[in-house]
């Protein structure tokens, strides 16, 4: 019942981390699908339709279902931590986008036993996505689920930017933060920008599916490309929400395990603030094809190289980070040593595509996906992976087992390269994306699939194993000290795993890696920024769970008004909006209870937090 | 959590918004929520320039619009506004009555504002300008009726305060739900003045 | 001017004189300047006389002015500790300009 009711960041991260690993298998298994369908020419293990589902879903819950949310739970764990903070911002708000993106993600899900999952893509183009004629009704949980998550998220990327600005310990200047905090500050600031603009969108598809309006209907003189200039405004912006925590693991990784402050600090932050805002200028690359013309593919081409210069300018100063430092191989920094090779691999990929000329023979071939899987797979999920060996100890107070984590993470490799690497060569002879099938006649398809299917195979191994690490750690005592990697950041201050109230006294900081300066001055601790004193923290609260549920009964009344129930009463309820309001209705009267009752919260007392401590 | 200042046995400060580290957090968190809200109607507005002249066999937005009509609307949502400022300003003063007062004038202009666009909508429905008409009329309705349902969340967010203010009176819990709403509706307002240029003026230049 | 009125709850105060109860003034004046940059535009497009093009750019330009008037008095943005939610809004504003430029030249060709 606690974790229902939680407002503590630190559990919220965990029921992230457990949603997004949920998501993740279900975006794994997929995948598996895919590449068995791809195995062999002309096969029919799955049919087209089901191939197209298949294919929709992996895409959209990898990015929105599971990447999203396993970068949201380090990021609420860890950077409250971090700053010297004894919570988020709004608690409170924080459980409701937990739930709202659980909810969304059900209802996106739920659609495979209601008719039939979205088919679209992930990237839903117009007219096939807007259109009944052309698509089907799983489109419409494509829309109104991704709205209901997306607003969980808008709600975190709030919650985080608060709370770096207004809650860092005493001395904690912008300049003093850990790289992690930085890059959620500005992929925080990024999702702040990014998924307004994707919730228009997604409201003008729901529009022109449920309700007749005209945006995307070409006879009453709406705009195709309109959806993809909304999406892309959005979809480019997303990819760097998502790159930009994993490029913050790496930095804390490397700079631990070198034994050795991160090389050129300002020109990180620099280099993330300006990603950020270029990742805003170049959408357009992702429609060279569309024919806007010379002059538009110009610009945004040039903008999408320019991007690749702060990126670049990270991968040096990490490379020098390392340079001349004490290298410890824990799987932790393995995975980040992993990372910097596959990840610029992706990174120059993504350099040929933006040239449109070029761009116009790899657009919708298997080249495109190989960028992003090098990106997204060996970027964000070996990043992913390096955070949950690197912060276990912190947060469940164990150590995964490093033998383990080490043969997972070299299955996991080895598949990663022999899948995605062949899949250029498939792109550049021809392969074109989202095909569910291929003739045996094409030279080479056959084989490079296989080769790619058997890479899979290797991956699905590498991922048991990481889970089968988990379960074994889970079996085992705590036996996690505060500090086993000797760390140079405030979450290693505290003991693991971190009691409820984080910090028993706010700390005073006084350097960058503010753990690592004191250790270097002679001390043990960090220097107290106040008294030992009783510590006031909120209450919990059912509310957001039904507010989040009250969206989701809203979703299915809009989806479901005009549908055809055999029974008169559910018809009735559905037709006449009951549903839809009535689910608006439980969420609104849980807003109005929260702001009428004010929460007065409880208080630990100084006794309790002198007797080690008081754990949840 | 940092402690709560408890401050019933003390006086309430100048800025009784400002007092407490909640009351920043919301100041901050709702500033932050308005960047984003730019891009929102940012991106309803280039839905809607884009398509304005889609209008098919429709009326089209020379034939619509009205400039008393707007006119009036546009002065009524200003003056609301500027009721809201009076509104924090006796707030700061520590003045209930008066805070009162001009949160409940604003919440009546409010609502003359909302009635008048109904009945524009309404008007234009029967001239054939509906939701479903074409994609002009769509992106119309989106574009000012997302604002519309804006300003209506607004009155009832406001309502709510003033009842807040009748139950709790003024602390410095319920002063930063004041100074936040107020921020929102001066908000709609700055919304308001780009769509009254961009839709209506625009429109009837053609 | 106001009159300094004290008081409120019941509670005793010690109401601050200084820059935040001067401000009164401003917002009066932002609020003429708001029905008169109005009021302008209005005129302007009824005006049969004036060239389309000058309409436009005019009424925009008098819309960002009015739009200013009312972030940096109402909603105080003029006023310290406001860096943080200028920068926010500034960015904002800058990302919406770039959909503009979309919705004018690469919807339609």
């Amino acid at each position: 019942m606690d974790w229902l009711t939680t407002v503590d960041h630190k559990k919220i991260g965990i029921l992230y981390l457990l949603g997004g690993t949920l998501f993740f298998v279900l975006g794994g298994i997929e995948a598996m699908l895919i590449r068995l369908q791809l195995m062999f020419p002309e096969s029919n293990f799955l049919d087209a339709q089901t191939y197209n589902e298949v294919l929709t879903m992996h895409g959209t819950t990898m990015i929105f279902l599971a990447a999203m949310p396993l970068l949201f739970a380090f990021m609420n764990f860890i950077v409250p931590l971090q700053i010297g903070a004894r919570d988020v911002a709004f608690p409170f708000v924080n459980a409701l986008g937990f739930w709202t993106f659980f909810f969304g993600g059900i209802m996106v899900n739920v659609s495979w036993f209601l008719g039939g999952a979205p088919d679209a893509g992930w990237t839903a183009y117009t007219p096939l996505s807007s259109s009944e004629v052309f698509s089907g009704k799983g489109n419409d949980f494509y829309a109104v689920g991704l709205q209901i998550a997306g607003l969980g998220t808008l709600m975190s990327g709030i919650n985080f930017l608060a709370t770096i600005i207004n809650m860092r310990a005493p001395g904690m200047t912008f300049m003093r933060m850990p790289l992690f905090t930085w890059t959620t500050f500005v992929s925080s600031l990024l999702i702040l920008f990014a998924f307004p603009p994707l919730a228009v969108g997604l409201f003008l598809l729901t529009f022109d599916r449920l309700f007749d309006a005209n945006f995307f209907e070409i006879g009453a003189g709406g705009s195709a490309v309109l959806w993809q200039h909304i999406f892309w405004i959005f979809g480019h912006p997303e990819v760097y929400i998502l790159i930009l925590p994993a490029f913050g693991i790496i930095s804390e990784v490397v700079s631990t395990f070198s034994k050795k402050r991160l090389f050129g600090y300002s020109s990180m932050v620099f280099a993330t603030l300006l990603i950020a805002f270029l990742s805003f200028m170049v959408w357009v690359h992702h429609m060279f094809t569309d024919g806007l013309g010379p002059i538009a593919n110009a610009l945004f081409s040039v903008a999408t190289m320019l991007i690749a210069v702060p990126t670049g300018i990270k991968i040096f100063n990490w490379l020098f980070t390392m340079w001349g430092g004490q290298i410890r191989f824990t799987t932790a920094m393995l995975h980040v040593v992993a990372f910097i090779p596959t990840f610029v691999m992706g990174g120059v990929t993504g350099v040929m595509l933006a040239s449109p000329p070029a761009d116009f023979q790899y657009h919708d071939s298997y080249f495109v996906v190989a960028h992003f899987h090098y990106v997204i797979v060996g970027g964000i999920v070996l990043a992913l992976f390096a955070a949950v060996f690197y912060w276990w100890p912190k947060m469940f107070g164990r150590m995964l087992n490093e033998t383990l984590g080490k043969l997972a993470f070299w299955l996991f490799f080895i598949g990663f390269h022999l899948t995605f690497f062949i899949q250029h060569i498939l792109g550049l002879i021809g392969m074109q994306r989202r095909i569910f099938t291929y003739l045996a006649e094409h030279e080479g398809w056959a084989e490079m699939n296989l080769v790619s299917t058997i890479g899979a195979f290797f991956m699905a191994a590498g991922v048991i194993l990481y889970v089968l690490n988990i379960v074994i750690t889970s079996l085992k005592p705590r036996n996690a000290s505060a500090d086993p990697w000797d760390g140079r950041t405030l979450e290693w201050t505290l003991p693991s795993p971190v009691p409820v109230y984080n910090f028993k006294q706010l700390p005073l900081v006084r350097s960058l890696d503010a753990f690592w300066a004191e250790k270097m001055a002679g001390n043990k601790e960090m220097t107290p920024a106040e008294p030992v004193g009783p510590i006031h923290m909120p209450s919990n609260s059912i509310l957001p769970l039904i507010m989040a549920f009250g969206f989701f009964v809203s979703g299915f009344g809009f989806m479901y008004a005009k549908h055809d129930f055999a029974n008169d009463f559910v018809r009735m309820l559905f037709e006449n909006h009951i549903v839809s309001i009535g689910g608006l209705v439980i969420t609104a009267i849980c807003m109005i209870l929260r702001s009428l009752i004010d929460d007065p919260g409880y208080h630990i007392e100084p006794e309790e937090l002198e007797s080690k401590g008081v754990k949840a | 959590m940092s402690s709560h200042a408890h401050l019933e046995n003390q006086p309430l400060p100048a800025e009784p918004e400002r007092a407490t580290l909640e009351g920043r957090n919301k100041i901050t968190g709702f500033w932050l929520f308005l960047a984003g809200e730019t891009t929102l109607f940012g991106t309803l507005f280039a839905t809607y320039i884009a398509l304005r002249n889609q209008t098919l066999s429709g009326p089209t937005a020379n034939e619509l619009f009205d400039f008393e009509l707007v006119a009036l609307a546009t002065f009524i949502l200003l003056v609301s506004s500027l009721f809201s400022v009076l509104a924090v300003n006796a707030m700061h003063k520590h003045n209930v009555k008066a805070l009162q007062f001009w949160l409940f004038a604003t919440v009546i202009f409010g609502l003359a504002f909302l009635v008048l666009e109904i009945y524009e909508f309404n008007h234009y429905t029967e001239l054939g300008h509906t939701w479903s008409k074409s994609a002009f009329s769509s992106s119309f309705y989106a574009l000012v009726g997302f604002h519309g349902a804006h300003v209506a969340f607004g009155l009832a967010w406001i309502a709510s305060v003033i009842g807040q203010l009748f139950k709790k009176g003024l602390t410095t819990v319920t002063a930063p739900k004041v100074y936040v709403s107020a921020l929102y509706w001066h908000f709609i307002d700055v919304v308001w003045v780009f769509i009254f240029t961009v839709v209506y003026l625009m429109g009837k230049v053609g | 001017m106001e009159q300094r009125q004290q008081q409120a709850a019941g509670t005793p105060s010690k109401v601050k004189r200084g820059p935040v109860h001067e401000g009164m003034r401003n917002h009066y004046l932002a609020f003429v300047v708001s029905i008169v940059l109005t009021a302008l535009a209005f005129f302007a497009v009824m005006t049969p006389e004036l060239d389309t093009r000058f309409k436009y750019s005019f009424i925009v330009i008098l819309a960002i002015i009015q739009a200013a008037f009312q972030l940096f008095f109402w909603m105080h943005l003029k006023d310290r500790g406001h860096k943080i939610p200028i920068m926010f809004m500034g960015s904002g504003v800058l990302f919406v300009v770039t959909f503009i430029i979309m919705a004018v030249f690469w919807v339609w060709w």
